[in-house]
């Protein structure tokens, strides 16, 4: 329910945080109208209108920033490690109540904007029904509703199959009448099972058909990307956005391509890299080794984790000293990986694990992945005008990135969520 | 659960009302282990066995009695006054997510079980194969899958519609298959813009045949009646609750047909006689335009629902006396009523006569044995499901103690209800000038 114009909150925090990467604003506060900003700085230059009525909230020893903005998330996902062609096999009644679930856990932790990567037939589109019909709560909902696939590509079960220009174009159209808030292909295979990992999918022709269309259509594009190839026909056909994006061949190895790099810097493409995905699993299975014994498969899992976790981070090190917009985006709940709780934090902090300063990290997962999504005129950061999304966290988040766990309280369109609502 | 059958609750109740009728106990406490009841008594004889590791819940300000059982919801609905028509427009999708937010409000208001009258299409089986999967939370859930219609009959949009006996018996078949738990039947017209409230809709050979093939199955089976001839075939063809029970005549006069009460006592079948869903319109209708604004058409209509809460009630009073059995069965979230509130039933039985143990019994054991699950639940006895509820007073003397529920316990475990804030913002309201 957003607050009403005329209806003032003065949130006061220790610390204010804008999400543009601009240093702390020591002892802010921010003067919410209804449900946008209406005014943010130092404590002494932000006043409401005399004689308005005012609620206030201090925060004495906590920080203020942006509702965080998780642009890769899987709403319908389980997150018990269940494969997406198990997940598919349930009814879309069933998936659709695990996304209201996911949704509400979600804002609960403090992230108030999604950007779905895909889902089974309308499931997520008729969340969005409910939500705006007040049955349930959820962050701002950015939707691909389903992915575009080839016959057999990755996540093609969940229900759009295309061959062809043509046949591209008139799947980003369907999308578009569901009224789709961007477009998300499967430009390589992944982890559906007819399809062929470390191998593009799309062709170039099929790749731009989708592009052009989505962008005449006023949508942007995001590719699922995990090998070099279809990286770079992403790239040449015009991609907003490329998910996972480490350079890889077909055989597996990885080899870093500068040109290609410089290609993804100069079209101004964001890269959402997916960092804390395989670690999750690596966390579960080291807490699940203090009380028992791994298997063998287990333990390789975690040692080849470890074995590439350095050379992975290297890699995204040097993407970003090259330029390279990272955005964080969890791709919860897809396999191990839970929505809720601090999953998106752990995303953050992956950020920072891989060479990000905090503030950086705190900028990738505001506005820059606002920007990345088309929604930087709204949210993103705390500016006069914008919604009034918001994040209240002990700690200085600046210094320490864990402290973005400690979720105070959730604002969002100018309503201080009731995160202990089950309802 | 591995290691559940070893984990023992110690509940110590200031008053336990065991739901069975005999007077409530002081100092009381029960004895959970896992998820079902282990014995019951004065505080002082109830122990767990002493190498166990017991938790201890101290109720002792509290009384501890059965959760409510529900015979009567509509979990789809939203209770706003929309028509079942346009509820039934809306994606099974959405209905689901409604469903799953008022089986919530259901179970952190105190019902532990809920019989669902009528839900469109699957949504109700998907919400309970949503919350075996641990999805979402829920009551007990006795579900009829959908409503059996005629051509055009009250809730045929929800989509079983059959007509002869032959497609009756089939329609039974498939709602079995499909995971039904008892069969509803819509034996008059009703709120449905193309059906016929006053009139019967099923033939008694129809109601036979799916009634017959119900039982065949083992499944009890319930007949919504909004006028006297349906309650009339209804009862010849054996079914075994009789919804609404409202004594009218086609041409729309209310008469109490003593001897078609006589029959329901005798046959013991069960009467949910759904008043608080009427005495809900009334109050709609005066939060929505204040007595003084109403225009001539709604002080009319406001009259005729008047007269209809006033004539159930009555009549409700005469069934008891006469002997039928009469439990609680809210009809939320139908019409303006919204789920989260079966006390108001129970509240409209008390004023209809039923002492207030009974009434309590009527949403609790009672209700269970009407739904056909009091081997598990209603009551709090050795061997029953630990399905409790402590509320703040004593609903004997005062019913509104179960509005003050404080804790809700299913299966053995505490239910995680969330805040306060949340929870009351499930109550209906009761209007300034009511």
């Amino acid at each position: 329910m957003a607050g009403r114009d005329g209806d003032f909150k003065l949130i006061r925090a220790a610390r204010l945080i804008d999400g543009s990467g601009a240093p702390p604003i020591e002892r802010g506060a921010v003067l919410l109208e209804g449900g946008r900003i209406r005014a943010s700085g130092p404590e002494e230059t932000v006043a409401p209108p005399e004689g308005a009525r005012v609620k206030e909230f201090s925060y004495d020893s906590h920080t203020a920033l942006p509702g965080l903005i998780d642009s890769h998330v899987h709403l319908i996902g389980i997150g018990d490690g269940r494969a997406g062609d198990e997940l598919t096999t349930l009814p879309d009644e069933v998936l659709t109540l695990q996304a209201a679930r996911n949704a509400r856990a979600h804002l609960y932790s403090g992230v108030t904007t999604v950007r779905d990567c895909g889902a089974k037939n309308r499931t997520t589109l008729e969340l969005r029904q409910a939500v705006q019909m007040g049955i349930t709560v959820a962050p701002r909902l950015v939707l691909a509703g389903r992915p575009i696939a080839i016959i057999g590509g990755h996540l093609s079960y969940f229900g759009i199959q295309a061959t062809g220009p043509t046949e591209c174009v008139a799947a980003v159209r369907q999308l578009v009448k569901e009224n789709v808030d961007f477009i998300k292909i499967t430009a390589s295979g992944g982890s559906t099972r007819t399809s062929v990992r470390g191998r593009p999918s799309f062709d170039v022709d099929e790749l731009t058909a989708i592009v052009n269309e989505a962008h005449k259509l006023g949508r942007h594009a995001a590719a699922h990307c995990t090998d070099s190839q279809s990286i770079a026909n992403a790239v040449e056909a015009g991609i907003d956005t490329v998910i996972h994006g480490r350079y890889a061949e077909p055989d597996g190895s990885h080899k870093y391509r500068p040109e290609l790099t410089e290609r993804i810097v100069e079209r101004g493409v964001f890269v959402n890299p997916t960092l804390h995905q395989a670690r999750e699993r690596v966390w579960q299975l080291e807490r699940k080794a203090e009380s028992e014994m791994l298997s063998e498969d287990e333990q390789d899992l975690i040692d080849q984790f470890y074995q590439g976790w350095e050379s992975a981070a290297a890699f995204w090190g040097r993407m970003k000293d090259e330029g390279v917009k990272l955005v964080a985006g969890s791709d919860a709940s897809w396999q191990h990986y839970k929505l809720g709780g601090t999953s998106f934090q752990d995303e953050i902090t992956a950020h920072v694990d891989i060479g990000m300063t905090p503030m950086e990290a705190i900028v990738s997962a505001t506005s820059d992945a606002a920007r990345s999504c088309w929604i930087d005129d709204e949210v993103g950061s705390i500016e006069p005008g914008k919604k009034a999304d918001l994040l209240v966290v002990e700690g200085d988040p600046s210094h320490d990135i864990r402290a973005l766990t400690s979720v105070t309280d959730v604002f969002m369109d100018g309503e201080r969520v009731d995160r202990g609502n089950l309802v | 659960m591995a290691g559940r059958l070893d984990s023992f609750t110690l509940i110590r109740a200031g008053l336990l009302i065991d739901g069975r009728g005999g007077p409530p106990l002081e100092r009381a406490a029960v004895l959970v282990r896992g998820s079902s009841i282990l014995a019951v008594g004065p505080e002082h004889e109830i122990a767990a066995p002493e190498s166990a590791h017991a938790q201890t819940l101290d109720f002792s300000d509290r009384t501890v009695m059965p959760g409510m059982v529900d015979c009567h919801t509509h979990h789809n609905g939203f209770g706003d006054g929309r028509a079942g028509d346009d509820l039934a427009a809306l994606s099974d999708e959405t209905l689901t997510l409604q469903s799953a937010r008022n089986a919530r409000a259901s179970l952190f208001t105190g019902v532990t079980t809920i019989r669902e009258n009528g839900p469109k299409n699957a949504t109700m089986l998907r919400l309970r194969d949503a919350v075996r999967q641990g999805v979402t939370v829920g009551p007990r859930m006795v579900l009829c899958g959908r409503p059996v219609s005629i051509i055009g009959g009250h809730m045929s949009y929800f989509g079983s519609v059959v007509t002869g006996p032959v497609e009756g018996r089939a329609m039974v078949r498939q709602l079995v298959k499909e995971g039904a738990d008892y069969i509803k039947i819509t034996a008059t017209g009703g709120s449905t813009r193309t059906s016929y409230p006053l009139l019967p809709s099923f033939d008694v050979d129809e109601l036979t045949a799916i009634a017959g093939e119900a039982r065949k199955f083992g499944l009890l089976t319930a007949a919504h009646c909004t006028s006297t001839q349906g309650i009339v075939n209804s009862l010849d063809a054996g079914v075994d609750m009789i919804i609404h029970c409202i004594f009218r005549e086609p041409d729309g006069r209310f008469d109490f047909k003593d001897d078609v009460a006589d029959r329901l006592a005798e046959r013991g079948a069960f009467v949910n006689p759904t008043l608080h869903v009427l005495r809900s319109r009334i109050w709609a209708a005066l939060r929505n335009h204040g007595e003084a604004a109403l225009t001539t058409a709604a002080r009319r209509r406001m009259d005729e629902d008047e007269r209809a809460f006033e004539t159930a009630i009555e009549h409700t009073r005469r069934l008891i006396e006469r002997g039928a059995n009469v439990i609680t069965g809210s009809d939320s979230s139908w019409g303006d009523y919204p789920l989260g509130n079966a006390v108001y039933e129970t509240e409209c039985l008390l004023m209809a006569g039923m002492p207030a143990m009974d009434a309590v019994m009527s949403v609790t054991s009672k209700a269970a044995k009407a739904i056909g699950v009091d081997e598990t639940v209603g009551s709090i006895e050795p061997g029953k499901e630990a399905d409790l509820i402590a509320v703040e007073g004593n609903p004997v003397e005062n019913l509104d103690a179960l509005w003050a529920v404080t804790d809700v316990m299913a299966d053995g475990r505490l239910v995680e209800r969330g805040s306060q804030e949340s929870i009351s913002a499930t109550r209906q309201l009761r209007p300034a000038s009511s």
